[in-house]
């Protein structure tokens, strides 16, 4: 069955219309199968994504069996999506894209298709000046309609500047990993695994939060 | 089964001007989006988060009519919103900062560009009222919540006290089931004040707990929350609660804060309107629970929308 209705595939065609470069998507499944029960969903969602736009190029791997590939870009667990131009942009989602997070992933491809900085103009320079690492992990649920916003800027920080690294965390899925960093509210976004924020900020207080976090 | 949600956010707007301009997407301002673009109003709805407000924060409505078994709250909303767009209804997601309402034309200013409108509809709801009590601060987003839909997958097999006994909180109390058996209600007044059906199902679920006459004095811990301390109003007697988490439905605050002067509210905040929903200010509605009224439901949000786009059509036909 089609996850997508048709209104939403012509909505979605409509969007990627015109997209300039390739955006890759590679899926890393996984075999450990509770945290996979989804994985067949996001084949097809890929499927169908791919079937939209000749620029959408999408690719499997396993987390286990293409452990070389996994570490290339330092993927940590399964299932994971790298979204990427040619090169890497630091762009990852643990866990499925589902839910509201489904919104996150789309705008995500139509930022990389088009190669379109979304980042607010007086914010470009301050973040491209980051010369040290920054990993942000942003905890979600697909339940939570707050969350796309902080999953968002933390994806457009990280193409703006390849210090910056930016996960989306399905904090279902990683229940766990989750609970060690002491999630009890989604979206969290931590900051170099020390530091952290609940809530989507504003992509100002956004940045000031990371540049607190690196001083 | 899985499920897919998507903001689908039109070209870029800027500084475009509208017949009407809606402020916010929940079922009211849906509704009125509905109601006038088939009365071919030019019509912007401007939602800052996404469609459906805090229906949409709802996993389950069960009295909204025409659906027997219950419609998803995010469901009802895409299909509101598609219903809108249908019509010819733009919808722009962006943050509303301040209006200015008064004289013919009206400007809303959204973080980056202003929008012109010929009359407003204020549909922006409410949020739910913050919890006070000694360490409720601290623990804001870490232990403390007021989206069970959001937040309660994190609390599996965790002890759970849900602040009120409305029907927000019954409700929600029902869905963290999914999640946890161990559930305490606590509610300042005696008794329970949701819906008679939603008390039998809650009671149903025997090892749900519930302080009736109670009030939340502080809640406890160091890093996490690990108890919640009540104060029952009868003897004045105190009690510690054992909890990981604390979910607050105690009321909400109307979404007024960034209008200015010009627009007359209550003290709570709200918007006072006559029967057809017209604000202190001519050309300017308000529809849904950002106005002063009884009930706060998504019908009678909705029915708020059909009406104040109504008055909107004659409002701009008697100009
Ligand atoms: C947990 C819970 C359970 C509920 N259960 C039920 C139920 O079972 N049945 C029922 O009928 N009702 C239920 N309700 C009540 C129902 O959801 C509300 O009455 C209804 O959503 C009100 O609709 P509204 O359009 O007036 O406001 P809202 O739903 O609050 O929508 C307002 C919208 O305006 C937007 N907004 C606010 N300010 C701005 C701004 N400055 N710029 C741009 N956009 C802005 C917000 O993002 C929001 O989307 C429940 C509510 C809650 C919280």
């Amino acid at each position: 069955m089609a996850l997508l209705s048709n209104e939403d595939r012509e909505y979605l065609k409509g969007l990627f219309t015109g997209m300039k470069r390739d955006v890759n998507i590679m899926l890393f499944t996984t075999e450990e199968k509770n945290f996979c029960s989804f994985c067949n969903d996001i084949k097809e969602i890929l499927e169908e994504l791919k079937s939209l736009s000749d620029k959408i190029k999408t690719h499997e791997y396993s987390f286990e069996k293409d452990k070389s590939i996994a570490d290339e870009y330092s993927v940590k667990r399964g299932p994971a999506l790298v979204l990427k131009a040619d090169k890497d942009l630091g762009i990852k989602y643990y866990g499925i894209p589902a839910g509201y997070e489904f919104s996150s992933l789309v705008e995500d491809i139509v930022d990389i298709g088009n190669d379109t900085i979304s980042v607010d103009e007086s914010l470009v320079e301050k973040v491209k000046s980051i010369d040290v690492p920054v990993h942000l992990q942003v905890f979600v649920t697909h339940t939570c309609p707050y969350c796309p916003p902080a999953v968002r800027t933390a994806h457009k920080f990280a193409m703006l500047n390849e210090n910056i690294k930016a996960d989306m965390i399905d904090s279902n899925t990683f229940y766990e990993y989750a609970n060690s960093y002491g999630v009890q509210g989604v979206p969290r976004v931590v900051i170099n695994e020390k530091h952290h924020f609940e809530g989507a900020l504003p992509e100002e207080e956004y940045l000031k939060q990371i540049l607190n976090a690196i001083m | 089964m899985l499920q897919l949600k998507m903001a689908k956010q039109e070209e870029k707007t800027k500084n475009k001007s509208f017949d009407l301009v809606i402020i916010g997407g929940g079922p009211a301002g849906l509704t009125a989006g509905i109601y006038a673009g088939r009365a071919r109003i030019k019509t912007a709805i401007i939602e800052e988060m996404i469609a459906g407000g805090q229906s949409a924060t709802t996993e389950h409505l069960e009295n909204y009519p025409g659906f027997k078994n219950g419609v998803g709250g995010v469901e009802l909303a895409m299909m509101m919103e598609e219903q809108a767009k249908k019509f010819g209804t733009e919808v722009i997601y962006d943050s509303v900062v301040s209006a200015k309402l008064e004289g013919e034309e009206k400007e809303i200013h959204l973080a980056s560009s202003v929008i012109k409108a010929k009359s407003v509809i204020i549909a922006t709801g409410a949020t739910p009222r913050r919890i006070k009590a000694e360490g409720s601060e601290k623990f804001h987003g870490k232990g403390i919540s007021y989206c069970a839909t959001c937040d309660g997958a994190l609390f599996r097999d965790k002890k759970i006290v849900i602040v009120g006994a409305g029907n927000s909180a019954i409700e929600e109390g029902i869905f963290m089931q999914r999640f946890s058996d161990d559930i305490t209600f606590v509610q300042d007044l005696p008794y329970l004040t949701a819906e008679k059906i939603l008390q039998e199902r809650i009671k149903s679920y025997p090892k749900t707990k519930f302080y009736l006459g109670a009030i939340v004095k502080s809640i406890n811990g160091n890093d996490k929350v690990e108890s919640v301390t009540i104060k029952v109003a009868k003897d004045g007697s105190e009690i510690d609660i054992p909890a990981d988490g604390v979910f607050v439905y105690i009321g909400y605050s109307p979404k007024t804060g960034f209008f200015g002067k010009e627009l007359k509210l209550n003290e709570q905040g709200y918007i006072p309107t006559d029967e057809n929903l017209k604000t202190n200010l001519d050309g300017v509605y308000a529809a849904g629970d950002v106005r002063v009224k009884d009930f706060r439901q998504v019908i009678t949000a909705a029915a708020d929308g059909a009406i104040a786009a109504h008055s909107v059509e004659k409002y701009l036909e008697n100009k």
